[in-house]
């Protein structure tokens, strides 16, 4: 079958719905990256088994569904009983025989699977009522966890390709880019700039070849939002690629997928095989003159093919380095021809807003930043997953009633965002709100989405030291400013680190970093000494104390640190002996330990399993 | 054609030049260290970076490699202002870290006022400065042997795998190109070595002198039609192939025109 | 008009007034040139022939060049070689059946005859008229090289 018409789709949903009906319940395993580390392939496996055996009216094999990213990843693998949206935590495959009894066959719930508040441990059975889902709203994110990834007969049931075949059918190009630039949706790769006006400037340039470009190369450290929906919603990219092809008048698509995420890449080419046997992508589109062609390519994990012009020539065969954009990608992308790149995310906002109009979207957000933001909040916050949220949401919102406060009710000290090349935000930037502006006035950037929750326990000179040296090593190299002065700043932070630092190196640092942020090539130079600029700016006493006092408060500089045991603590239970690798504890049972000072390798191993925190850095 | 001033002078220009070319056709000394007029222009060395900024700006200024913006109409460029010139003497403060002993390199930073680096030397310094003019070089000539390798710091340019190219055909173009003489080869009688490959070098067949590469002589004989009996002897000799072709027309005509 | 070099053997001496003449006009940084003009033996006693670039109509210099530096100056009509462009790879050295690609070792380039951008050094300074840089027609006799 071959959509052609809108009435088509229609009907054929109709169908689908109708079938769907058929199952009285549903169980959405989720399949995203976290659960699958966890098993959930094998606890999917067992419940089809088990469904096998037992007859049970209205189930079948059907209702498991390996879903996309549920999001809640702390929690992981997660499993959700649809209709009655009760979410069961870190099932295990024993629990999976109590789960169909109970929950598929009856309509009980297992109360001992559900989430629990952490502080009154008060049992929340249905997931929209858990404080992690309450304040997100999706919009990017919207089928996951809701569909079946590979299947595009879920993503038509929920409403999939209405936009496509809205835009393809019904509208002009120049009504699409309005509508697109009417909702003025930023680039959610970070960049931030308008994809409608983007798209406008590639469609005014003359030229017979136009290309459409989609962003899947996501490199920062503790980042996963695209990766969760190229994974668990293939389709939506795909569809946003369209209307945008169509807007542009591009023939062929190309989606720049990171090699670490093979299964991404396996369900986007099953998505487009999918599309193309019913005549939504490939030659004539829904009958129409409109073809398009979309590719995958995979990238060799560099990350800097995250950057526009990096990853045309990457596409293009060449050595992944990015070009001056004096002359923008609009005009002379790949293959020299205009071309538009968005992220991921801003690909799978574009059918929404055509299916609901752009006064919808603009509805959501701040001002001049409509829509939501998608994040994957990670480091010491309780609950770790991916959210998505309203822009104009603050920091402690996110932090606190989303991710559930710090672990161990630590005290919070930054916030990291925008990935490397963005910087850390500190306490009293929590009430800022989140959106593109906010964040790059104050020093730090929305990037692609990372966020990364630090506590007491982390040193800043440490996380500095830290992205320096991941931008050192992903640097392409061809700049100097990126190359040699990420390294002199990285060895200068070491030195800071390992208790050598001058204090007049702080004003070397700054001077160097103004020297790279001007004098670089690309975005990632150019914002490379954010992580040591944004640490700097909020953190100096704590930089001043590694130089002057030669202390690391947090604990953290091993340099600077020493272990000892306090003895009035200490029951001498023996646990950090058995547990130090280097044998430089000694002590009798029952008697206080002491730590030789010269054997210590301040590996941390010994206070983690002393239960009675009677180890304490100094 | 488009008017613009720098450091003060209104010049023209062509539509679609680059900063750089109009700056040193006015004779203007911007160091830029990655630029070779035989490829396009890279932007890696950062070195002829200006200051750029036009009325309608409202005092706001950019900083731009001049290699690589095209000229504007109305634009107001200055070459060596404050700013920029702290941003060369920190970039080749940067470059002598890199490569301390590169005479090139400490020639244009005692012009900045550097004689030697602020920051910790890297160890094992030599005299790539990673312009990748030689690469370039080598796509823009169709061969593609070499290419940089790895990224970040520890780029350098290498052929595949560090081992002898299999595109590469000898013609030395690489090394000759190369700013700071970092490529080596070795010409012992016919013989050539380059990348650790090992090559024969055409001799012409009168003076025994050797020429170019065979592989280098295949190359165009087959891809740009070049006779390969223009390959047979060297220059000099070919010289004098004429000189005594000439010399028989003329003594003929001098005789004819004698009858 | 057409100008061509018009070259007469036998009014040639040998002198090499021709070859200086070129080299200084050649000269860069305050050092001579290498000479792109060379008098030479004809093959037969006393007779001497200046030798250089032809200019060819379909020049092996400039196909041999895989960075297209030698390009035909619409104004002189001779192939010029960009010294900024060339790299230096003697394509154009071995493929020039002529030998009228040179190298210049003192300067470490490679060079051809440019016409001194129209006005040839070497036929001014030519004694003996054996060398003349003038406007030929079809009817002429002599061989215009």
């Amino acid at each position: 079958m071959r959509i052609e018409s809108e009435k088509q789709l229609r009907d054929y949903r109709k169908k689908l719905i109708e079938a769907d009906k058929k199952l009285v319940k549903k169980i959405m395993v989720c399949h995203g990256p976290g659960c699958l580390a966890s098993g959930a392939e094998k606890i999917s496996a067992e419940f089809e088994k088990q469904l096998k055996k037992k007859r049970i009216k209205g189930v079948s094999i059907e209702s498991v569904k390996k879903t996309g990213c549920h999001s809640f990843c702390e929690k992981s693998p997660l499993v959700a009983i649809e209709p009655a949206q009760v979410l069961y935590t870190r099932v295990q495959i024993r629990d999976v025989a109590e789960i169909i009894e109970k929950s598929v066959k009856g309509d009980d719930v297992i109360e001992r699977l559900v989430y629990h508040d952490p502080k009154t441990d008060e049992a929340i059975e249905k997931y929209p009522d858990i404080p992690f889902y309450k304040h997100q709203t999706r919009i990017a994110l919207r089928n996951l966890g809701k569909i079946n990834a590979c299947d595009i007969d879920d993503y038509i049931r929920v409403g999939g390709y209405d936009a496509a075949v809205k835009a393809v059918l019904h509208m002009t190009p120049d009504e699409v880019i309005d509508e697109v630039k009417k909702a003025n949706l930023r680039g959610r790769g970070g960049g931030g700039f308008p994809a409608g006006r983007k798209w406008e400037s590639c469609r005014k340039i003359e030229a017979d070849v136009r290309y459409v470009v989609c962003n899947g190369d996501e490199g920062d450290p503790g980042a996963f939002m695209d990766r969760a929906i190229m994974e668990g919603d293939p389709h939506t990219v795909l569809e946003g690629m369209i209307i945008a092809a169509y807007a542009i008048g591009a023939k062929d698509g190309y989606i720049y997928v990171r090699e670490e995420y093979p299964l991404a890449v396996i369900n986007l080419q099953k998505a487009i095989e999918q599309a193309e046997a019913i005549g939504l992508l490939g030659d004539n589109i829904m009958g129409t003159s409109f073809s398009l062609r979309i590719h995958i390519n995979r990238g060799a994990g560099a990350f800097v093919c995250g950057e526009s012009s990096a990853l045309m020539m990457s596409v293009a065969g060449h050595v992944g380095e990015p070009r001056a954009k004096y002359i923008r990608s609009v005009q002379k992308g790949l293959y020299d021809q205009p071309t538009v790149l968005n992220n991921v995310e801003t690909y799978s906002n574009v059918p929404m807003i055509i299916s609901n109009g752009a006064d919808w979207f603009t509805s959501i957000g701040a001002p001049k930043n409509s829509g939501t933001k998608a994040f994957s909040l990670v480091g010491k916050v309780r609950h770790t997953g991916l959210i998505e949220v309203p822009m104009g949401t603050t920091l402690r919102t996110i932090i606190y009633d989303i991710g559930g406060g710090i672990q161990k009710d630590r005290q919070f000290k930054a916030v990291q965002t925008g990935g490397p090349s963005g910087g850390c935000l500190a306490e009293q930037h929590l009430d800022l709100s989140v959106d593109f502006d906010t964040l790059t006035a104050h020093g730090s950037m929305m990037g692609s989405g990372g966020m990364i929750v630090m506590d007491e326990r982390t040193c800043m000179v440490d996380v500095a030291k830290y992205f320096l040296s991941f931008l050192v090593s992903e640097s392409c190299g061809k700049c100097i400013p990126c190359r040699e002065g990420l390294y002199q700043l990285y060895k200068l932070a070491i030195a800071i680190s390992e208790g050598r630092g001058k204090e007049e190196d702080i004003a070397r640092m700054e001077r160097l970093s103004d020297h790279v942020v001007v004098g670089s090539l690309c975005g990632l130079g150019k914002s490379g000494p954010n992580p040591f600029l944004s640490t700097v700016a909020n953190f100096r006493d704590e930089y001043l104390a590694h130089i002057v006092d030669h202390k690391c408060s947090a604990g953290v500089c091993k340099e600077l640190i020493k272990f000892e045991v306090i003895t009035e603590k200490c029951d001498g239970c023996m646990a950090c002996i058995s547990a130090c690798a280097v044998n430089a504890i000694t002590g009798k049972k029952k008697q206080p330990h002491i730590i030789n000072q010269e054997l210590c390798t301040k590996c941390g191993a010994c206070v983690a399993a002393c239960n009675r925190d009677a180890i304490a850095v100094f | 054609m488009v008017s613009l001033t720098i450091n003060g002078k209104v010049v023209r220009a062509e539509e679609g030049e680059y900063l750089l070319a109009v700056i040193r056709r006015m004779g203007i000394d911007v160091p830029a260290l990655c630029q070779h007029e035989a490829v396009e222009p890279y932007g890696g060395c950062r070195l002829c970076m200006v200051e750029i900024t036009k009325d309608s700006w409202d005092g706001w200024k950019k900083y731009v490699t001049s290699c690589l913006y095209p000229v504007e109409q109305d634009l107001i460029v200055t070459t060596h202002s404050d700013k920029v010139n702290d941003l060369r003497r920190g970039i080749l403060d940067l470059f002598l870290a890199r490569n301390p002993e590169t005479p090139l390199i400490q020639k244009l930073a005692a012009d900045y006022g550097l004689t030697r680096t602020s920051y910790e030397a890297i160890p094992e310094p030599n005299d790539c400065i990673l312009c990748s003019i030689c690469t370039r070089v080598c796509d823009a000539m169709g061969f593609s042997a070499i290419s940089m390798v790895n990224r970040g710091h520890g780029k350098e340019v290498a052929p595949p795998l560090h081992q002898a190219p299999p595109d590469c055909v000898g013609c030395l173009a690489c090394a000759q190109a190369c700013p700071t003489n970092y490529i080596t080869y070795e010409d012992v009688g016919n013989r050539r070595t380059i990348w650790n490959k090992q090559f024969e070098l055409l001799v012409c067949d009168k003076t025994g002198r050797p020429t170019i590469t065979k592989e280098f002589a295949d190359y165009l004989i087959k891809n740009r039609e070049i006779p390969e009996d223009y390959f047979r002897i060297d220059d000099a000799s070919h010289r004098e192939e004429l000189a005594d072709k000439m010399g028989r027309i003329t003594r003929w005509s001098v005789t004819e025109e004698a009858k | 008009m057409n100008y061509r070099f018009v070259v007469k053997p036998e009014l040639c001496i040998g002198c090499r007034t021709c070859e200086l003449a070129c080299s200084f006009a050649h000269a860069r940084n305050g050092k001579q040139g290498r000479t792109r003009i060379f008098a030479l033996d004809g093959g037969f006693k006393d007779l001497f022939v200046p030798v250089t670039c032809l200019q060819c109509e379909d020049a092996a210099c400039a196909k041999s060049c895989l960075v297209n530096a030698i390009t035909r100056n619409p104004e002189t009509g001779a192939m010029d070689l960009d010294h900024e462009k060339c790299v230096r790879c003697m394509a154009c050295v071995a493929a020039c059946p002529f030998g009228c690609s040179l190298i210049d070792e003192q300067h470490e380039l490679v060079v051809k005859c440019d016409l001194c951008g129209g006005d040839p050094a070497c036929a001014k300074f030519c004694p003996t008229k054996a060398l003349e840089y003038k406007p030929v027609t079809v009817t002429a006799l002599r061989p215009a090289i």
